[in-house]
């Protein structure tokens, strides 16, 4: 008894101050949180007389290998910068945890938002880098040049919240996007020119007709993958790819007046959906397409019987390994700038620019700005990015008698096959985190900047790929596609990079467009060939509203004070 | 008790027949269940390239560690484990104490506050103030970056509430007069009285506070994910999971900085490994708690 | 019990009133142990209430209570006047009216077989084995059923195929009507085994001297089930139905999006699904929070609905 009372005693005193407490009033009663975590690396002598300083950081993109400053690498940042970070990554969808960043008003040091800054830069949550980078920033004046006037937030606030993590002036080697045909087609048919739908077509209508089974089960001709969003990428967005459109995510922007519209409006693409239809049509279409999940797919096209597949390379990469390592070289695939007709360019390579909104910024709860801003400014040295980049000379690269860097063959697999090679080491982990050139850079004694060179691609290939290659008299895949110099920089950037808050009017209708544009386009593919037009032109006119035109009108407005705002740089 | 139960009476074909039928369609319910478990487990213990290609149904193709390999070498496992292990054992002892405690005082129909005790405490599983108030109020409590944020906001559970309010509902009454008549007090009655009959139902919802405890992950996220000390085993695990795909497949198909991310995508074989490593430990509970729901032996005890 | 609580309210209202402050003395250690539960759920689910506010205006999150921006009952408006909330309310409905009635009855008949096992270790295996499946996530059990009903090598077509009930292989998944069922199908397997643990627990509860009793008496297998256990388990099951049917609205959408596609997208599609898209998932902290309003007071409704029922024909309530 005396104890029970003790007890609910207890349970309601503490009750009752929970509500004091919840009741007062409550600016600043939470304590700033002390982390003496950042104490666990006292052992490492830091250069010069830098006083230790621990940063959170949180961002948007996982980043799987990181494991704190621990690694061989993260201990020479810390060495050379006194920094330590201290990261938080998102699970799910990442404006959640900011939006509560901005709610309540306790910020991490350094943020990487990715498309959700607009509401830190709302909450004033960010700082101005402009004049800490003229100040303390020579190293980021030097790898942006003049792509840090792209970094300015809008026409009415010249500041620079976010500096940019994507690679400064990469080089793409490897195609993203094309379709892919299995290599034992084009080597039976004798190398034909794979150029346009009916190439395309030919071929695989010729070899499944020759080989109606592989392997003793039924050869599939072609396949999608639509399994939720990744319809996007195997269905929708090979639509603008083969009628000469870059990639401007859901849109189409008028390359002269700048002006917007969702790019399946067009009726280029209405054509190549309607090739679709006809492939389905004559049952070269894998039936399962549209109903298959991402592993089906995956195994179907790993076991070799699948003759052609329109994908992102990223979302096959798999597959080819698993064929690959299963020796069936000849059932691997290559992939072609296949367009509409041969009036059409593929746009994969049409440059972007630098594409800088998405990258890292300073909130104002960073305790010491300028020592944050220097902590950049170092990532963005040549000594930090070869670090980053290649690791710590004499462990994870060599030096020749020149003093260029090189790795060993050991070095080279070890890369290759261990899974685990970045999270030990730290090699590629602390880069997303600051200012850095992509592959294809040279440093000021004519090396690159990253591991990779076109040489390494090459000794990638398998003999079958080689053949293959040669047979069409190129070196690598990317030369079958239209090269970057054959386009002009959209001076715009990539129209998906665009951001637009949660009240615009595009918001809305633009969801509501691409939930109708998720159940037409697919039932069009699948109708009765007759049935196609009037399928397709009911789903224009559905997502033919005011409010999506009236979108499309404020898309339009953005990109347009985007080319202002940058001014051609 | 089983045997006792035959020698009462002869079955009738009808029951025999029931019983034959009854056997077989539970061999049935046992192989159609156990196939998505050994499934996931078979996967786990197979070569990740390997699974790319399908095929794989309850035995593993090309038998590997690997994947387990991979999700142990992340050092802060040790710290969420032991986290995952004290917050389910607090949180489920501290639940049960309060949800039998107030489950007890709501069976009490002369109760005067137990209509509104009840409308009260009910009415909290319709409605949510959504995220950002409970963080804020959260953040007012002093409870982000604590271990306490694991516990105090889940001890009151409606739902758990009224299945134990439904069990003790059931008890016969008599049981209570008696020992209010030896001049006990209500809450002796429930402590010394109550709770020793009320064993299935405790273990049942035992059960559930300890997986709903053991699965949580979102509130280290939000609240704790600042302070690696309060990590627990299923937030480190979700950051191994967490789907890259989403995000950075969507970037690197623009040619963005997700084209490095997406190589490291957890393939599935991994991503299997991952959901063993958080199924068997909350399954061990599980006989622990069996034997509480083995018939009749509450009641005929007491009385 | 319910008899004399009914006579203390006719009672007059004088006595009452000194009655109630007596009986609250005499009650004084029931107070003390419910009261302090009342202020705790008070704090941590009735104060984030204030958030609600956000449905009537444009949420910014960043700004003060005072800096956003009020739009009344805007967002309720842009609700109610959109064609494609009613589909997915239909949607819904429609699933969970499925799985309250198939979910809610066959955990209770599997309880009950897997109680007249005799065997006892058989009994634990099967009942071990049979909750295995809710420990497995959704999207696993999605790839297993896709895959079984694919018609590409699943095993559902070959068999159909084998025993020439069909001539070609049906596509399962692609046909919009069909969805519904698969979900709850899909649903029973993964649950059955653990909605039934509550009700297992509820039939341990019966006392045993009641079968002794029947069984005296003469009663066979099939009305000792009928007499003793299913009623013994009524209140279990009436409160947990009463509990479903408040939380009818609330199905969550994550067997919806695993197994639905872009072919079956117009009949799987659910409210909380609804809400992530144009809610939270776009930033709209306000038309998010005033869907999830929508959603309590339907809740509530329909608990207060069936609460209200219950009492009057089964004298069984949740509060």
């Amino acid at each position: 008894m005396g104890r029970f009372k003790k007890v609910t005693s207890i349970l309601f005193l503490t009750s009752l101050l929970l509500v004091v407490a919840a009741c007062s009033d409550n600016t600043d009663n939470t304590s700033k949180e002390n982390n003496d975590d950042g104490n666990k690396n006292e052992d490492v002598v830091i250069d010069g007389d830098l006083e230790p300083i621990t940063f959170s950081l949180f961002a948007a993109d996982n980043n799987p290998s990181w494991d704190g400053m621990n690694s061989p690498v993260g201990q020479e940042i810390l060495k050379a910068t006194g920094v330590s970070l201290e990261a938080d990554f998102a699970i799910g969808e990442p404006a959640e945890r900011i939006a509560l960043f901005a709610a309540s008003g306790d910020y991490p040091d350094f943020v990487l938002p990715k498309g959700d800054g607009n509401l830190l830069v709302d909450a004033g949550a960010m700082i101005d880098l402009r004049p800490l980078i003229e100040e303390h920033a020579p190293n980021i004046q030097r790898v942006y040049g003049d792509y840090l006037e792209r970094m300015v937030w809008s026409e009415d606030d010249d500041s620079i919240y976010f500096i940019g993590t994507n690679p400064v002036d990469e080089e793409y080697r490897t195609p993203g996007n094309g379709f892919w045909l299995q290599h034992a087609v084009v080597k039976e048919l004798g190398y034909p020119e794979i150029r346009t739908l009916e190439d395309f077509e030919n071929a695989i209508r010729t070899y499944y007709e020759m080989y109606p089974e592989i392997d003793g089960q039924p050869t599939i001709p072609l396949t999608l993958l639509a399994d939720d969003w990744r319809l996007l990428i195997s269905v929708t967005n090979p639509a603008f790819f083969a009628t000469g459109a870059p990639d401007d995510g859901e849109w189409f922007i008028d390359q002269d007046t700048f002006e917007a519209k969702l790019h399946y409006k067009r009726p280029e693409e209405k054509e190549y959906f309607r090739w679709l239809n006809k492939m389905n049509a004559e049952g070269l279409l894998d039936k399962e397409s549209f109903v298959q999940q991402e592993d089906q797919y995956k195994a179907k096209i790993s076991s070799g019987r699948v003759l052609g597949m329109i994908d992102a390379e990223w979302s096959i990469a798999d597959t080819q390994t698993a064929l690959r390592e299963d020796g069936k070289l000849d059932r691997m695939h290559g992939v072609y700038p296949v367009t509409l007709d041969e009036t059409y360019k593929h746009g994969n390579f049409k440059p972007t620019g630098y594409l800088s909104t998405w990258g890292i910024g300073i909130t104002v709860d960073n305790p010491d700005p300028v020592r944050a801003i220097k902590f950049l400014d170092w990532m963005a040295s040549d000594e930090a990015q070869i670090l980053n980049n290649w690791g710590i000379e004499g462990e994870h690269y060599q030096l020749d008698d020149d003093g260029n860097r090189y790795l060993t063959d050991d070095q080279r697999e070890e890369r290759r096959s261990d899974s685990s090679f970045d999270e030990r080491t730290g090699i590629n982990v602390f880069r997303a985190y600051g200012p850095h050139y992509g592959n294809g850079v040279l440093d000021p004694t004519g090396q690159p900047y990253t591991i990779h060179t076109p040489e390494t691609l090459i000794e990638d290939y398998t003999e079958v790929e080689k053949e293959v290659l040669a047979a069409y008299d190129v070196e690598i895949w990317k030369d079958l596609f239209p090269q970057e110099d054959e386009f002009s920089p959209r001076p715009y950037g990539a129209a998906w990079e665009i951001n637009y808050s949660s009240d615009s009017p595009i918001a809305v209708p633009f969801q509501r467009a691409q939930d109708t544009m998720f159940t037409r386009i697919p039932q069009a593919i699948l109708a009765d060939p007759a049935d196609f037009d009037s399928i397709y032109d009911s789903f224009i006119e559905e997502i033919s509203t005011d409010a999506i035109e009236a979108a499309e009108k404020e898309f339009s407005r953005l990109v347009q004070k985007r080319v202002e705002l940058w001014g051609g740089n | 008790m089983t045997r006792k139960k035959q020698n009462f009476n002869r079955m009738t074909p009808a029951e025999r027949m029931f019983d034959i039928l009854n056997y077989v369609f539970m061999c049935f319910v046992v192989v159609v269940m156990l196939y998505p478990f050994l499934n996931v487990l078979a996967i786990s213990f197979n070569e990740s390239t390997d699974t790319v290609r399908g095929g794989i149904y309850i035995w593993p193709r090309a038998f590997t560690l690997e994947n387990y390999a991979v999700i142990m070498q992340y050092d802060s496992l040790i710290t969420g484990f032991i986290n995952s292990v004290l917050r389910t054992v607090i949180g489920t002892l501290g639940g049960l104490f309060v949800c039998s405690m107030v489950a007890y005082t709501l069976s009490r129909h002369d109760f005067q506050g137990r209509k509104f005790v009840s409308t009260v405490i009910v009415l909290t599983m319709f409605f949510s103030g959504g995220l950002i108030p409970t963080y804020m109020l959260m953040r007012d409590l002093g409870l982000i970056n604590s271990f306490a944020v694991y516990i105090f906001p889940l001890l009151v559970s409606a739902w758990n509430i009224i299945i134990i309010r439904s069990f003790m509902d059931t008890l016969p009454n008599a049981l209570q007069e008696s020992a209010k008549i030896d001049g006990a007090n209500d809450f002796t009655i429930y402590w010394r009285i109550i709770l020793p009959i009320c064993k299935p139902v405790l273990a049942t919802i035992a059960l559930f506070i300890a997986v709903m405890q053991w699965n949580m992950w979102f509130d280290t996220y939000i609240y704790n994910s600042a302070n690696p000390a309060l990590t627990t085993l299923q937030y480190e695990l979700m950051k191994i999971l967490q789907n890259t795909a989403t995000s950075a497949g969507i970037d690197a198909t623009r040619g963005g900085a997700g084209a490095d991310l997406i190589k490291r995508v957890s393939p599935e074989s991994v991503r299997m490994a991952i959901s063993i490593v958080t199924i068997v430990p909350i399954l061990l509970v599980y006989p622990f708690l069996q034997k509480y729901f083995v018939k009749g032996m509450t009641l005929g005890a007491v009385k | 019990m319910k008899v004399t609580e009914k006579v203390d309210t006719t009672t007059i209202i004088i006595p009452k009133q000194k009655n109630f402050w007596k009986k609250m003395r005499e009650q004084k250690i029931l107070y003390m142990m419910s009261i302090p539960v009342v202020i705790w759920v008070f704090i941590f689910n009735y104060l984030p209430v204030w958030g609600w506010t956000m449905a009537f205006q444009n949420f910014r999150p960043g700004r003060s209570f005072s800096e956003q921006e009020w739009v009344g009952l805007a967002h309720f408006i842009e609700l109610f006047n959109d064609p494609h909330f009613y589909l997915v309310l239909r949607n819904t409905l429609v699933m969970s009216v499925m799985l309250l009635v198939v979910g809610f009855t066959i955990p209770i008949i599997f309880a009950v077989l897997l109680n007249e096992l005799k065997d006892s270790l058989f009994k634990r295996t099967v009942q071990t084995i049979s909750y295995l499946p809710h420990f497995v996530s959704w999207v696993v059990v999605a790839g297993i059923v896709t895959k079984m009903l694919s018609t590409d090598g699943g095993i559902i077509n070959d068999m159909l195929v084998g025993l020439h009930l069909i001539d070609n292989p049906i596509q399962f998944l692609a046909k919009g009507e069909w969805f519904w069922f698969i979900v709850t199908g899909a649903d029973i397997w993964k649950q059955m085994g653990w909605n039934s643990i509550i009700f297992l627990a509820a039939m341990a509860g019966v006392d045993p001297q009641l079968y002794e009793a029947a069984r005296v008496d003469g009663a066979g297998r099939f009305r000792r089930i009928w007499h003793i256990t299913l009623p013994g388990i009524r209140p279990t099951i009436y409160v947990i139905l009463i509990l479903s049917i408040g939380n009818l609205i609330a199905i969550g959408f994550e067997r919806q999006l695993l197994l639905g596609n872009s072919l079956t997208r117009e009949y799987a599609e659910v409210l909380e699904l609804y809400a992530l898209n144009y809610g939270i998932g776009m930033g709209r902290y306000s038309f998010g929070t005033a869907i999830s309003i929508f959603n309590s007071m339907v809740s509530i409704l329909l608990l207060l609905f069936a609460n209200g029922i219950f009492k009057r024909y089964s004298n069984t309530s949740v509060m």
